[in-house]
């Protein structure tokens, strides 16, 4: 008998580490950089981008569903957080709850979506978001949302203690995608991507995993929307609902390799570490480079870099 | 055999559109029992199928199953109350290893506790790639992986979808074998097959359709004789 | 205040058929494109506000009437769509999930258009006047319309009936539709399938070049980043007709034209809710019927 042990030895134990180790490792570089480096708000960005690259994995990787409208959650949280403390006048860390809310009740609304196969679905995420940018940018309800004119947090801005909220979240999307990876409810989600009907006849659910996946990608847009919201406390719709936080959460992940852990993080720390490093001072040529960037993964690598190793066979953490 | 049929249907229609493509259908079927559905292409017999295991939602008639309705219910939780099947082309998942593939199925399907994953694949002769992915497999060897998945839930019934089409003789006889020893064990199994050999070789009885309904019910031997079979397949039925 | 009463009822509807054959001829060419080849061009807005800044620049630049930029845009698009499209579509639909991976490929495609169109005229609204397309109003059972809507309206219309002329009466046209049935049975029977979604794929970026020369006029003005609300526009109004079926665009066309039209004259802050909350009811309540070949055909 040929050995049959090496799917269930010690090999599963090793990969958690590793993958825990990974994750910690980045949690723990992004807590020390703030002592190291001084642009605070670049290594902000970099953990907004690293938490919403992988809350896009989460749906994307592991489903197969890719909502172009992903900003939208972020746009909830940004307001939900906003809202709260505008009119609740409630301390920073309920208002967080309440960003986690908001992204949760849209989920909920939006999960009819999922009836959709991926183009239409990706569409219709998008004009999702572009909705709820329309009512919450709205002059008529200036008296709530202070419409197209943006909010302003004075109140509760604490730059420290939003960054180690940021840090927090990051940790947090950072486990779920190591638990999905290494749990036998990772792996039905990854079969209902494969096969729906296949995984049905497995005894899997399609309808209950799509739906918590969908739910906890929402969650962590949501969380780090309104973590944006905290620590910026000084934002317009335009900006809390900008579809490039949309492209460039994809393109990270496209970049580096959905479905893994390490992927997404490559691609946040070599796209988006170019991005800072050349500046800003014309947008239009990172528009223009990502979007070359996301024609010529498509056409030659659409699995990202991690395939250049899994296509080998190597394993890619 | 026991008195009382494991499945039981009666007049079961589905439609598409317009096209009744099942117009009143009734068979059963027993434990340990193996029913061949035959008929020409279009006749129905994968709808059957795929109205059983939860696929579609009937639009008429019953389906019972161990005494209770089933028609409309989710094939999730058909897999988990013992109806699995198997897929005219197979469908595995792809991005899993072999081994993966049955544990899952193995997992969510609620099988008796203590399912030995190992033992089905060495059982299927499928234990060699146990750490491949399913898309490094062959044909024949992804309905095998097809079968092994089925079986993982430990089905009470199986409806087997043109399990013979693709393999070589040497496949089919060995699958042959193994379907007689699951109907051995008390499993009723439901058979959709072109290859008259193979239904021959498996099943105790059959079902012949045509047009969304079945017209004869029989042995094998005696459907052949049929003049109404043999007009409906146009002498197309070799037997054997 | 909200007008009322019948008069401003019969022109809203009466201008959201002539807003409605305009927005036909934006979601024309995404549905040919979609019918044959099956991807989703999701550069298609981006390729209308090229039109659009063509027809400026023509303008502002040269003195060239909008009608003389559309013929010039024709010819351009339909001759950059070629080399676009062996460029790019062949390989796309070799891959497994070709029309989810078209939707991802032609984001990009959109966001480098955005990109020039932005360093090339910068991000400033552009408008043309409207005299140049008629001065005064022009009466339609009562209500008054500019000559401008009219004259867009039209336009469109013919380009429509172009478009059906040459699928119907031509002999590529008959090869196009064979195409639309079976991607593979035209390939078995020996057409030039490349060569014929080449043309379609042109034909399809000419004709949001053409609204997009008219944008200006329906829509008020054009900036380089007006291309994804359009997107989400023309999908919204294929997806109302029936997706594939480029002459079910008319459908959609007038369906959206006139909901349009009673949202701005009764909701009017609200209307930008509309193309963005019809797409996702449509897709959601007839999800079957509109889109049940597409599916997971996989």
């Amino acid at each position: 008998m040929p050995d049959i042990a090496s799917g269930t030895g010690k090999r599963p134990v090793r990969r958690i580490i590793l993958d825990a180790g990974i994750a910690a490792a980045v949690v723990a570089g992004m807590g020390v950089m703030r002592g190291v480096y001084s642009n605070e708000l670049m290594l902000f960005n970099f953990i907004v981008f690293l938490t919403l690259a992988q809350g896009l994995n989460i749906i994307y990787g592991f489903t197969g569903y890719l909502p172009f409208g992903y900003v939208g959650f972020y746009g909830a949280g940004a307001y939900g957080f906003s809202l709260a403390v505008m009119h609740l006048h409630v301390p920073a860390l309920v208002g967080m709850a309440a960003a986690g809310g908001a992204a949760l009740v849209l989920a909920v609304i939006l999960l009819p979506l999922l009836r959709l196969s991926g183009a239409y679905f990706a569409i219709a995420s998008m004009a999702a978001a572009q909705a709820v940018y329309e009512i919450v940018a709205n002059p008529d309800l200036e008296s709530i949302t202070k419409g197209p004119y943006g909010v302003s947090l004075s109140q509760v801005f604490a730059p420290a203690a939003s960054y180690y909220a940021a840090l927090a979240i990051l940790a947090f999307a950072l486990l779920l995608v190591v638990w999905l990876r290494n749990s036998r409810f990772g792996m039905s989600l990854q079969a209902i991507r494969d096969d729906p009907v296949s995984a049905a006849m497995a005894g899997v659910s399609v309808v209950r995993g799509r739906t918590i996946a969908w739910l906890l990608s929402a969650l962590v847009a949501g969380l780090v929307g309104g973590v944006f919201a905290w620590h910026i406390s000084v934002f317009y719709p335009d900006t809390a609902f900008d579809l490039s936080v949309s492209i460039f959460a994809t393109v990270f992940l496209l970049f580096g390799g959905a479905t893994t852990l390490s992927g997404p993080l490559l691609g946040v720390f070599i796209l988006y570490g170019i991005y800072n490093a050349i500046g800003i001072a014309v947008p239009q040529y990172f528009q223009f480079t990502y979007g070359a960037l996301i024609v010529a993964l498509v056409l030659f690598l659409p699995n990202g870099l991690a395939s250049l190793l899994t296509r080998r066979g190597i394993r890619v953490p | 055999m026991s008195p009382e049929p494991l499945l039981k249907i009666e007049g079961l229609v589905k439609t598409f559109g317009g096209f009744r493509a099942l117009d009143g259908v009734s068979l059963h079927l027993h434990p340990g029992e193996v029913l061949g559905l035959v008929g020409p292409n279009g006749s129905g017999k994968t709808t059957c199928i795929n109205v059983i295991s939860g696929l579609y939602a009937p639009d008429g008639g019953s389906v019972i199953y161990a005494g209770r309705s089933i028609g409309g219910e989710k094939s999730h939780r058909l897999a988990k109350s013992g109806i699995n099947r198997t897929f005219q082309s197979p469908r595995p998942f792809l991005s899993l290893t072999v081994r993966e593939n049955v544990e899952l199925a193995a997992h969510y399907g609620d099988p008796k506790p203590g399912f030995d994953v190992d033992a089905l694949l060495a059982l299927l002769e499928l234990d060699g790639y146990a750490g491949r992915p399913a898309a490094e497999l062959n044909s024949a060897q992804q309905k095998t992986l097809d079968l092994a998945r089925a079986m993982a839930t430990e089905p009470r019934l199986l409806l087997v979808d043109e399990l013979a089409a693709g393999l070589n003789p040497a496949e089919l006889s060995r699958m042959a074998v193994r379907l007689r020893a699951l109907a051995g064990s008390g499993m009723a199994l439901l058979v959709v097959e072109h290859l008259m050999g193979f239904i021959d070789k498996v099943t105790d009885r059959v079902v012949v359709m045509a047009a969304g309904k079945e017209f004869f019910g029989g042995t094998l031997a005696d459907a052949t004789r049929d003049p109404e079979v043999i007009r409906v397949f146009l002498g197309g039925g070799h037997h054997g | 205040m909200l007008p009322a009463g019948k008069p401003v009822l019969t022109g809203a509807i009466i201008a959201g058929i002539v807003f409605g054959l305009y927005f036909t001829l934006v979601g024309l060419g995404l549905n040919l494109v979609f019918g044959v080849m099956r991807i989703v061009n999701l550069a298609h807005g981006d390729f209308l506000m090229l039109g659009g800044m063509a027809a400026w620049w023509l303008f502002t630049g040269f003195g060239l009437h909008p009608l003389v930029a559309a013929l010039l845009v024709v010819v351009v698009f339909v001759a950059a769509g070629l080399p676009i499209y062996y460029l790019v579509v062949p390989r796309l639909l070799r891959s497994r999930d070709s029309e989810m991976l078209s939707l991802i490929l032609f984001f990009g495609v959109s966001q480098m258009i955005e990109a020039v169109t932005t360093i090339g005229f910068g991000a400033t609204e552009r408008s043309l006047p409207p005299r140049l397309l008629g001065v005064g109003p022009f009466i339609v059972l009562g209500t008054r319309l500019p000559k401008a809507w009219i004259f867009s309206a039209a336009v469109s219309a013919l380009a429509v009936l172009l478009v059906y002329l040459y699928l119907y009466r031509t002999r590529l046209g008959t090869l196009t539709r064979a195409v639309m049935v079976s991607r593979d049975e035209a390939l078995a029977t020996g057409i030039d399938v490349n060569f014929v979604s080449a043309v379609a794929f042109g034909i399809s970026i000419a004709l949001a070049g053409v609204a997009g020369v008219f944008a200006p006029f329906i829509l008020g003005s054009i900036t380089p980043n007006m291309g994804v609300a359009l997107n989400i526009t023309a999908f919204a109004v294929i997806v109302v007709g029936t997706l594939g079926n480029p002459l079910g665009t008319l459908l959609g066309g007038i369906i959206y034209g006139v909901s349009l039209m009673l949202m701005q004259t009764y909701l009017s802050s609200w209307a930008n809710l509309l193309p963005n909350l019809l797409l996702i009811a449509v897709l959601l309540i007839r999800p079957e019927g509109l889109l049940g070949r597409t599916v997971r055909r996989a």
